[in-house]
């Protein structure tokens, strides 16, 4: 490797201290070994660095699944502390019903009952606070029915079968 | 001087509207909702319920009663739910006081709710009453089902076995947390909508 004289530089005491300085320094071996060996750890620390960091990616990426795109919600409403989850049935010859009562504010549109395998069953599960509840049956969006399985209520005020549910 | 009357009519108006319960507005006419909102309001202020007021409205709308019998219904059952108070206390819950206010409508005494209560203790009334309630109305006559519901709760007995009582009546059961009853036919004819 040649060094250019610096031409800007006149006094030869500086040129030549130049010229020193900018000269290849040849290591010993023993010195450019342990360099090595350094320069070789610090790599190891990287990777250390970089598996921590996709492992840290992994962990937010898990996080985000779990806030965010959760998996769908069960058919079933989840249980509510202090509830207790009640089967409903009514066996008729329908093409859609509906529960109303205390406990969906006498919503027709709120609890509809699925179709049972056998076709004539309709179920629903509910999951309500103990209690007292008054309900009713709305078949195919006109008819009016009490459970047949509960008892009627004797508070029944405004001319339509209801049914009373007790839940301890 | 005018402005700072219209600002507070508006408050005032503004602060009724915000105490209405949407449920009624928006199922009910606005006179009967507005109707069955006093009722409501006088129950808070006694310190009453006012969910199972709220419910009756609704029942009454869902079925579509007319609007003077959807506010008969309520004021009567705030009657009933007073009277309950009055054989309960005033520490008596919410639940217990549905179930009393129905108790007494089937025409049981309010001393038999009171005697229950002091067998029951600080234990919750909702299933003993209910089965008191659900004999009556089968047709026990009110002592008899008394005395067999007073008796279970002297014994400290758990709600399972007033269940039991109503289920060994020949009561329907109903569809109870758990229990699967035998599907029977309709036993009355679906009323037309």
């Amino acid at each position: 490797m040649s060094v250019e004289p610096n031409d800007e530089i006149r006094d030869p005491v500086l040129q030549r201290a130049i010229a020193e300085l900018q000269r290849p320094v040849t290591l010993d071996a023993e010195v450019e070994r342990r360099a090595l060996d350094r320069i070789r750890a610090g790599a190891g620390s990287g990777r250390r660095f970089q598996r921590l960091a996709w492992l840290g990616a992994a962990l937010a990426a898990g996080i985000a699944f779990l806030l965010v795109g959760h998996p769908p919600a069960p058919k079933n409403p989840p249980m509510v502390s202090g509830t207790r989850p009640v089967l409903i049935r009514l066996a008729a010859p329908a093409s859609r019903v509906v529960v109303v009562g205390d406990f969906n504010d006498w919503d027709p549109s709120a609890t509809p009952l699925r179709r049972a395998g056998d076709g004539a069953t309709w179920t629903v599960e509910l999951h309500l606070k103990p209690g007292r509840y008054h309900y009713t049956f709305l078949i195919d969006g006109r008819r009016w029915a009490s459970d047949p399985d509960g008892p009627r209520a004797v508070e029944s005020d405004f001319g339509a079968p209801v049914s009373v549910l007790t839940v301890s | 001087m005018r402005a700072g009357w219209m600002v507070l009519l508006f408050l005032t108006v503004g602060g009724q509207a915000r105490a209405q319960d949407h449920r009624l507005t928006d199922r009910l006419d606005p006179a009967t909702a507005a109707a069955v909102q006093r009722v409501v309001d006088s129950a808070a202020h006694e310190g009453l319920p006012t969910e199972p007021l709220i419910q009756k409205a609704l029942e009454g709308g869902t079925l579509g009663a007319p609007g003077d019998r959807i506010v008969y219904a309520v004021g009567a059952l705030h009657g009933q739910l007073g009277r309950a108070r009055a054989a309960l206390g005033g520490r008596a819950s919410e639940a217990d006081l549905t179930a009393a206010a129905g108790a007494l409508r089937a025409g049981l005494p309010p001393d038999a709710l009171q005697r229950l209560q002091s067998l029951r203790g600080d234990r919750p009334l909702v299933v003993p009453i209910a089965v008191l309630t659900d004999l009556v109305a089968d047709g026990v006559p009110p002592d008899e089902a008394t005395r067999s519901v007073l008796d279970l709760a002297r014994e400290g007995r758990a709600d399972e076995a007033f269940m039991a009582l109503r289920e060994g009546r020949g009561a329907p059961s109903g569809p109870e947390p758990g229990g699967r009853p035998p599907l029977r036919p309709a036993a009355d004819p679906p009323v037309d909508r």
